[in-house]
């Protein structure tokens, strides 16, 4: 392990913890950011370490976005109570194996995790109304086989990898158990938040790591987004219709979907624009 | 960073011939062609992971089942004249928006490539690519030559149809040959080892097409079947030449008459410049073109998981 990659700020009291990773880039629903607050504010996460930016980010400048000025940071939180290891960063510019590879140095040498878990959403041509699902992609038959019974549905794909895809092949081959949790986000709910997506998730962890969240309070996130597309859709007909055929099972065109992705970005969002 | 030999082969003193995309992958389908004919046989491959993003995931019934990277691979093959080690590349290493190899990276990759090598008892080796040039898409390309040292010149001008950069004037004696076909060549002449680039000859107006150019590919198999004293059947060559023919030849009938006319000037001399068009002949031809691949390249995006 390579220690000039790292800042360390503290030693990890955990033992054989899980480790949770998340990205802020391409943040379908804003489901990473939502996920890692919730579990750093209700389980007291603590910085422990970080992945120095350097030779992995672009460091020509300072990005800003909305007024605020963004410091890429790749940082290890430390759940000590509840054994987990959190990991949240932007997808680095370059050079993917080695940061990578670091993660799981980390993780491993000093943390001595037992399996990984990575968080993404997946954009769903499906109606906010239908029942949501957790897609999911392990590394191993005998981890698929153990988390039987918690209602994930098995993946099928082929195409371009991910970066949480690449980092659960290199856990593989380091003997690391891992999951990848696809929860399906409606497209139209992409740019924004999505609070169901973010639920069922916690849900999962909830149940996997007997954390005793209390998740009731995003109960009232999901209502008043609810509540606000239902208007949204007594007032505008061809937004209803739109949605009416995708809770068909029927498809949209796509100038459909930007006019309905728009409409209910413009009434869920209005201070983001 | 690192080699993986999957077997040690006893090799006397192997030619390696190295084949990498660029334009019209005139190199690669050579080389190609020429470890398929021989049926050279795999032994290592370079890790590709310091070098390449994956490109690939198969996820089947919830199991991750594989990343593919671009291979880096050898090969090798034992011939009564020479001992022969392949290399093949399926993409160069980038840094950047650079279309080639540049930078550390390929730095890298070209001395990992000559390790094995050398380590193999290597002291000569050939690089293959792309001359873009003023010729007529009807003519036979020729194979130009850049080598390493002045007692190489005599040698690979003997070959038919070869010729050296320096016939091909208006260069000032000057030039690069871009990616890793010349960077090897640098590094393994830093090496003290003998370096070779056969560079088939490539329309300058194909030169930005997204299709193979196999009939400047076959024109440097033909060069290195000469040099291993072998006789190689072009058969599938000749269908992969044929086809791409019948594109160009579309494309050129779209030309404008005058054009045409001009362009065809060049059947009838072989050139040093661009001859026979003029620079608006050569705009048109530019505009016109790339508005012609760009509509066949125009594909939907893919997300990733």
């Amino acid at each position: 392990m390579d220690k000039a990659l790292f800042e360390i700020y503290q030693s990890p009291q955990l033992r054989n913890p899980s480790l949770i990773v998340t990205w802020q880039t391409r943040d379908v629903g804003k489901l990473s950011f939502k996920i890692i607050h919730f579990l750093n504010e209700k389980l007291g996460g603590q910085k422990i370490a970080e992945i120095k930016p350097s030779g992995f980010f672009l460091l020509g400048g300072a990005a800003f976005k909305d007024n605020l000025l963004q410091v890429p940071e790749s940082k290890f939180c430390a759940c000590q109570n509840h054994n987990l290891l959190v990991f949240n960063s932007e997808e680095p510019k370059y050079e993917w194996h080695k940061f990578l590879s670091a993660i799981l140095d980390f993780a491993e040498h000093y943390c001595h995790i037992k399996e990984l878990y990575t968080v993404s959403g997946t954009v769903s041509l499906t109606a906010h109304t239908t029942p949501r699902r957790i897609l999911a992609v392990y590394n191993q038959p005998e981890f698929q086989k153990a988390l039987q019974g918690y209602g994930l549905e098995d993946m099928t794909w082929e195409g371009p990898p991910a970066i949480s895809s690449y980092l659960l092949w290199l856990a593989k081959r380091r003997d690391i158990p891992g999951l990848s949790l696809w929860p399906e986000i409606p497209f139209y709910l992409a740019a924004g938040e999505d609070p169901t997506a973010t639920k069922l998730v916690l849900s999962f962890l909830d149940r996997r790591f007997s954390l005793g969240l209390g998740l009731g309070e995003l109960d009232s996130d999901i209502g008043n987004q609810n509540e606000k597309i239902a208007q949204l859709r007594d007032e505008n007909a061809e937004i209803n219709e739109y949605i009416n055929r995708l809770e068909s099972g029927l498809s949209l065109n796509e100038e459909e979907q930007v006019r309905l992705a728009r409409g209910v970005y413009e009434i869920l969002e209005p201070y983001s624009q | 960073m690192g080699i993986r030999l999957f077997k040690e082969p006893e090799l006397e003193k192997p030619d390696l011939i190295c084949g990498w995309p660029g334009i019209g992958n005139i190199g690669l389908i050579a080389v190609d062609t020429l470890k398929g004919v021989l049926v050279a046989e795999e032994f290592a491959e370079i890790e590709p992971w310091d070098f390449f993003y994956p490109e690939k995931v198969s996820i089947r019934d919830g199991l991750l089942e594989s990343l593919e990277f671009p291979a880096n691979k050898f090969y090798y093959q034992k011939l009564e004249r020479k001992d022969l080690i392949f290399f093949l590349g399926e993409k160069q290493p980038t840094e950047g928006e650079r279309m080639y190899a540049a930078g550390e990276k390929a730095y890298q990759m070209a001395n990992l490539v000559l390790d094995v090598a050398e380590k193999f008892g290597c002291q000569r080796v050939y690089t293959s690519g792309a001359c873009v040039s003023p010729i007529h898409h009807t003519a036979k390309p020729r194979v130009v030559s850049v080598v390493s040292s002045e007692k190489l010149v005599e040698e690979v001008i003997r070959h038919q149809n070869t010729i050296l950069i320096s016939e091909m004037g208006g260069r000032e004696g000057e030039g690069v040959i871009t990616g890793l076909n010349g960077l090897l060549l640098a590094v393994a002449k830093k090496r003290g080892l003998e370096s070779i680039c056969l560079m088939g000859e490539i329309p300058d107006w194909l030169s930005g097409s997204p299709f193979p150019y196999p009939k400047a590919s076959k024109s440097v198999l033909e060069v290195f079947a000469d040099i291993l004293g072998i006789r190689v059947d072009f058969g599938f060559l000749g269908k992969m030449v044929a086809q791409i023919e019948e594109i160009v030849e579309r494309l050129y009938e779209g030309f404008p008459p005058e054009i045409k006319e001009r362009y065809d000037e060049r059947k009838f001399v072989v050139q040093a410049k661009p001859r026979g068009i003029t620079e608006e002949d050569a705009k048109w031809i530019k505009e016109h073109i790339d508005e012609f691949f760009k509509k066949r390249g125009e594909q939907g995006g893919q997300s990733s998981v």
